[in-house]
This record gives structure tokens, sequence and C-alpha cells, in this order.
């Protein structure tokens, strides 16, 4: 047989281990259509709506009546409930009907416009934490608009000179801004990360499954190819058909949600193929250190939750545990996560992830060389046997 | 063949070092990981970028006061809004704070200056929380200066400190007074992993008995061949829950409000719930692999449906569907119930009625279970 036709065989029986494997298909093209339907499914509504409070209104004053309204008017929560008691509100607190409370104390209208300082109570449920952030948000939002009002009539109304009343009002302002995702959206913020863990998680399944049924068959002596030739094609087959989903993912996927991306394509490009050589490799490596295909899914399964929680997108990187920090880049989807929101999200420029991109090439080389003298040594072990 | 006695799930632990690693030392292995990776409570020292282009007495006395909180680190100074959002897009700060010029002019003459701060959120945990922390100290900066102008203006002390915050806003976090991510986190990440844990191993339970022996086809003796499988198994992962608990009393500061008995319990039937479902997706594809590739399909995502981070009465209706199919999203509900909310019985009473319906799944997964799953040593390398 001559070398070229060796060569094409070879790519062929690659080719073929992937496309008639029923178990690889439906994790390949399933899997990756499946969860690019679900995983965005819980944020459809992208930011969290008005949540339910219940107000305990001690003062019953124009005035309070007013912060009420003013409360209900944010964008952040509703008011749902007029508990007649403290006690009231907290069973309904604790059935879960409301997330809220703003308690309003008795005489609160007088204090206000006499000068005497008052206080205002809010509780929010900190078993949510976006829930509660909201409640916090809209219930300050409208105690300090209210507060801004009546403190402006009150210096008006003792004659003070206006030019200053804004900083009594106020002395300084500060205004937070959101950019990269500028409606706080949860789909910004989740789904473009978990999309490269997808994508990394089901090529390990796919290419480390794969790699260890193919190992099966060699020891049975029914597949022959020279590995040296065989394991370059089954990488290079994973990286052209997830390069392909990559497309559909950054592409479609993220036009369909309205996600912006805001990489060239080549950078892209260039980033998702160093990012699935690497994965592949992985792969194939968990492949060589794993005797049976199911045990794949199994470190795919145990794995993902630690990744998402160390990857940095959830939980800032800087208050890991620095030992957590690095022995989790031994996932490519570490790097791979953070390439992608930099120069996708964040619009960073190519040469501000470099740090991921030589992570990235590091794996490839240990992963690589790794399978190298593992496969040296496969091939030393069966000259020895014939 | 002394054939119900050695193939309970004892015999299968000692058999089978995966299932062993799945079943008996991953479950607190992960739940010290995430408290591990939690140990910081709440966000620690987040690089903030500053570009103060004002350089008096008041902005550095601003820039001080928000370095002093524990969640900012101020010292990133940048000469330009530019060079500082360079940064801002390289991912080096989590935000950028711009000081106008004038500000301290503006702040004594009393003109209310502005200052911006750019926040990151695509990161956004890191981000809300960085806006939060600038808003609050900026609040109470304010409040300081205000005094002072006031002072300076004429007015008595006890006058100027009324008038410069006349409603004082005290703001409560229940149940979780500290705000500490830790306990947040932990709490709800845990019993998903949990879930994980245990329908990867009920799968290679299940998967170690049928490669060996075929299962009776008397109905009776199958079930208990099962039950002889699975309870053990069962057993160890329930302890497991009660171990979870104990670490969070011991490394989060936990403590439930309501009676933890109601949680122990809803612990053993979030196992059998998931064990029958497990055994349900084998008997319904007859095949290994496939039953792991389904059971990751539909399990790897529980964390995301529990409602924990992104609040379930905020999903639509197809997501509120999906993440009743999991018993992770009821057993969460009865734990916020119980040990934060402290809620009637009625509260979450449905909660530990949905997780003991998955269990009736299970007489019907046992029927129709396949007897015997074929060994192909085509597909592996050891038994």
């Amino acid at each position: 047989m001559s070398e070229k036709t060796s060569f094409w065989l070879t790519w062929l029986s690659e080719l073929e281990k992937i496309f008639k494997d029923k178990e690889v298909l439906l994790v390949v093209f399933g899997g990756l259509i499946f969860y690019a339907l679900l995983y965005p499914l819980p944020y459809k509504e992208n930011v969290p709506g008005q949540q339910a409070i219940a107000v305990v209104d001690y003062d019953r004053t124009h005035l309070a009546r007013q912060l009420i309204r003013m409360a209900d008017a944010t964008p952040q929560v509703r008011v749902a409930a007029h508990p007649a008691s403290f006690a009231e509100a907290e069973a309904l607190l604790a059935s879960g009907e409301v997330h809220g409370l703003l308690v309003i104390p008795q005489f609160f209208e007088r204090d206000v416009y006499l000068g005497q300082p008052t206080h205002l109570s809010f509780a929010g449920d900190a078993s949510y934490f976006l829930i509660y952030g909201n409640v916090v948000e809209g219930l300050l939002t409208a105690a300090v608009t209210l507060t801004v009002q009546t403190q402006v009539v009150s210096s008006l109304m003792k004659g003070e000179n206006p030019a200053l009343i804004p900083g009594q009002v106020m002395p300084m302002q500060m205004k937070t801004i959101p950019v990269f995702n500028p409606t706080s959206g949860y789909i910004s913020y989740v789904v473009p990360a978990v999309f490269v863990l997808i994508l990394h998680q089901t090529l390990l399944i796919a290419a480390g499954s794969l790699t260890i049924k193919d190992r099966a068959r060699r020891k049975l002596g029914l597949q022959k190819s020279p590995l040296l030739l065989t394991l370059p094609m089954r990488l290079i087959n994973f990286v052209i058909i997830y390069l392909l989903f990559a497309m559909i993912y950054f592409g479609f996927f993220f036009q369909l949600y309205g996600i912006p991306h805001a990489a060239n394509p080549i950078e892209l490009l260039a980033l998702s193929m160093l990012f699935f050589f690497s994965t592949t490799l992985f792969a194939i490596w968990l492949g060589y250190l794993l005797p049976r295909p199911e045990l794949a899914i199994v470190v795919v399964l145990v794995t993902s939750l630690p990744i998402v929680f160390t990857g940095g997108f959830v939980w800032p990187v800087e208050s890991l545990p620095k030992w957590i920090d690095i022995i989790s880049y031994v996932f490519p989807a570490k790097a791979g996560i953070q390439g992608f929101l930099s120069i996708n999200q964040m619009a960073a420029p190519f040469s501000s992830i470099l740090r991921e991109i030589g992570i990235l090439l590091g794996l490839c080389i240990f992963y690589g060389t790794w399978l190298l003298f593992r496969v040296h040594a496969d091939q030393k072990l069966s000259e020895n046997q014939y | 063949m002394t054939a119900a006695k050695s193939w309970s799930g004892w015999q299968a632990l000692k058999d089978h070092p995966w299932l062993a690693a799945l079943v008996i030392f991953l479950p607190p292995l992960s739940a010290l990981l995430f408290i591990a990776i939690f140990a910081s409570g709440t966000p620690h020292k987040l690089p903030v970028g500053v570009v103060d282009l004002d350089h008096t007495s008041e902005s550095r006395l601003l820039i001080r006061k928000l370095d002093a909180h524990p969640s900012l680190d101020m010292r990133h100074p940048f000469t330009s809004a530019t060079e500082g959002g360079d940064a801002l897009h390289r991912g080096e700060v989590y935000a950028l704070l711009i000081i106008p010029s004038d500000f301290g002019k503006d702040l004594r003459r009393s003109t209310s200056p502005k200052t911006s701060a750019f926040y990151n959120s695509q990161y956004l945990l890191a981000g809300k929380f960085i806006s939060s922390a600038l808003m609050q100290t900026s609040m109470s900066f304010s409040a300081e200066i205000g005094v002072a102008l006031r002072l300076g203006q004429g007015y008595s002390l006890p006058e100027a400190t009324s008038a410069a915050a006349p409603v004082q806003p005290q703001i409560t976090a229940l149940y979780n007074a500290g705000m500490s991510y830790a306990l947040f986190l932990v709490t709800s990440i845990t019993p998903a992993v949990w879930q994980i844990l245990i329908v990867a191993s009920t799968l290679l339970a299940l998967c170690w008995r049928l490669e060996r022996a075929p299962l009776s086809n008397n109905y009776a003796s199958r079930v208990s061949e099962i039950l002889q499988l699975l309870l053990p198994i069962a057993l160890i992962l329930w302890l497991q829950g009660i171990l979870f608990l104990a670490f969070y009393y011991l490394f989060l500061g936990w403590s439930p409000e309501d009676n933890v008995l109601w949680i122990v319990l809803a612990m053993a039937l979030k196992v059998l719930a998931i064990q029958s479902v497990g055994t349900l997706i084998l008997s319904l594809v007859g095949n290994k692999i496939s039953a792991f590739s389904l059971s990751s399909a539909y399990l790897a995502p529980a964390f995301a449906f529990m409602g924990m981070t992104f609040p379930r009465g905020d999903m639509n209706s197809l997501a509120q569907f999906w993440g009743n199919l999991m018993p992770s999203t009821h057993f969460m509900e009865l734990q916020v119930a119980v040990a934060d909310h402290g809620a009637p019985l009625l509260t979450f009473l449905p909660s530990l009625g949905w997780l003991a319906v998955f269990s009736l799944l299970l007489p019907f997964a046992i029927y129709r279970l396949p007897s015997q799953l074929e060994v192909n040593m085509k597909e592996r390398i050891s038994l």
C-alpha cells in the first residue's frame, strides 16, 4: 500500500469513527444543539422583574403614601401587600409571598418636615441575592428621591441661597454605569461563558470516549493504523467539526439571543482553533487515562460546576484561593472562557489575551508531549508482543 | 450461586473503585472544594482604576475612603480616561472611576459635582458588587461632607447632622445577615453537585450489576435485587448529605431557622428520587452510554434551573416546567423555606410531595429495565 492511500484510508477510518458512532453523534450534534437551546432558557426574561414587597405603614400620612407610590414606580419592586403589623409581614416573607419589606415609622412625615432625623427600615430576602439586590436598589432609589425632594422644599422654606441647595441636598454624586453588558442582562452574562464550557465538555466526551473505544479495538488487534498518523487526524477532524459549531454558537446563537460580539472574525477563529486544539488533546489524553467510555461522561459531569465557579466569570479570580486558581487552569475551558470573554464581549485587543494564548499553547504542549510518550511506549509494547 | 447476596450495593462499592469514589470520597471533597473556593465570603479587594483629573485634597480623600472599603482596591491610577478605558477593556480593572476636574472646588462651592464609575457588567457579580460598594461609600462620604459644609455655613453640629441626612435608611439582609456569598452559593451548589454524583453512581452501579449477571425475570425478585443494589448506596449518599449540613454549620456559620430534620427527610427523598430517575433513564434507553449522556443532558444544568441565582418567578413557563422535572429544584425550595425562612409546614409540603413523587417511577423503571447489559470488549479496556 502506498504511503498516500494509507494516509487517506486512515483519515476515512477516523471520520467513520465519528460519523458511525451513534453515541458520539448524539453528544456532538444532538448535545450541542440541545444545550444551546436549553441553557439560556431560564434567562429568557434577561433581567429580573419587579419583586413583590410588603409595606408596613405606621404613619399613614400623605408623605408616607408618596414614598409607597415612589417605591411601586421603580422598575425593581412592586408593592404587593399592606400588612397591618410587623408579625403579619414576617409571615408573608416566610411563605415566600413577598421578598422585601418597607417599614415606615410613626411620625415619619412630621419628623421629616421638622428636620428631625428619622429612620426607614428596609429588609430584603437575602436567601436570593439577585432578589435582595433588586429590592434594596428599588427601595433606596425611592427613599433617596423622596429625601431630595423634602430637603429642597425645606431649604427653600428656610430661605436659603438657592445656589447652595444642590450641594446641601447631595454634596457629591456618584453615577455608576454598566459597560460591556449595558442592560446587565443575565443572558449576556451567563451564555457567552457557558457556551465555551459546553463546547469544551461535549468535546471531552466525544473525543475522549472515541479514543477509549479505539484503544479497546487496538488491544483486540482490530485496529492497526499507526497512531502517529491516527491521532493527529483525529485531532484535526474534531477541530474542524468544532470550528463549524463555534460559528453556529458565536454566530447564529449569539445573534438569536441578542448577545453583543465584538471580536473580529479572524481573531475569533484563531482563538477558537487554538482552544479546540488544546481541548481535543486534553480529551484524547483523558481517553488514554480512562478505561471505559462512560467514565469520560462521569468526569465531565463532576467537573462542570467546579469549572463554572473557578472560571472567573462568576466569582472573581482575585477572590479565589491561589492554589485553586492555578490548578483550575489544567482545564482548557478556563483560559478559553477568559480569552473569549475578553475579545468577544469586552472588545479587548488580541494583544491583551497573550496570557490566555500562552496557557492554551502550554496545555497543547503538555498534553501533546504526554501523548507522544504514551504512543511511543505503546508501540514498543506491541513490538515486543510479536 | 449465592446471587442475591454477592450482588448487593456493598459488593459493588468494594468491586468498583469509580463507584466508591463517587459515593464515598467525592461528596465531601466537592463540598469542601466549594467551601474553599468561596472562603473569602465576599469578593475581596477588587481592582478599580482611578482617573483623578482634580488632584485636590478632596478627591484624594474620596479615593482613600473608597479604598478603605474591604471589596475595593483603588490603587490603580491612570492619567487619562482613554488609558483607564483600555485597562477596563483588557480586564485589568473591574471598574474605572473618573473624578472630574474642579471636583474639590465644586464640593466647596456646594454645586454637587458628579463623578462617574464605569463597571464591567460582563462579570456581573463582581461588577454589581463594585457598583454598590462605590454607591454606598460615596453616600456616606457625601453625608460627612454635607455636615462639614453646613458647619461652615454656621449650623450647629446636631442641626448639621440631621439636615445632611434627614432620612436614614436601615437595611437588613434577612436570613443571611452578613450577605456571605459563601453561605449563599455553597448551600445551593452542593445540592446540585450531590445530585450529579447520585445519578452517576446509580448508573455505574446498575451497569456493574447488569453486566455481570442477568436480573431475575420474576418481578418481585427483580425488585429485591435492585433494592439490594441501590439502597446501601442510597444510605451512604444520604449520610453524605447530612455531612454537608455539618460542613455548612462548621465552616459557614449556617444555622437553620426551623427543624433541620425536615431537610434530613427531604435529603432521603431526594436520593431515592434521583436513583429512580436514573434507573428510569437506563430502562428507557437500554444502553449504557446513552443513559449517561441523557442523564447529563438532563441534570448537568440543574443549578441554573433551581432559581437561586436567577429567580424562578422571573423564568418563563417552559423553564419553570423543566426546573420542576429536577429533584434539586424542589429540594432547594424546601431548604430555603426550612433553613432560611422558617416557614410553616404548609409552605414546603408541596416540595416534599414532589420529591416523593419521583420515587413512584422506580417500580415501573425496574419492570422495564433490561435484564442484562452486553459487555462489549470492543469498547472498553477493562471490565
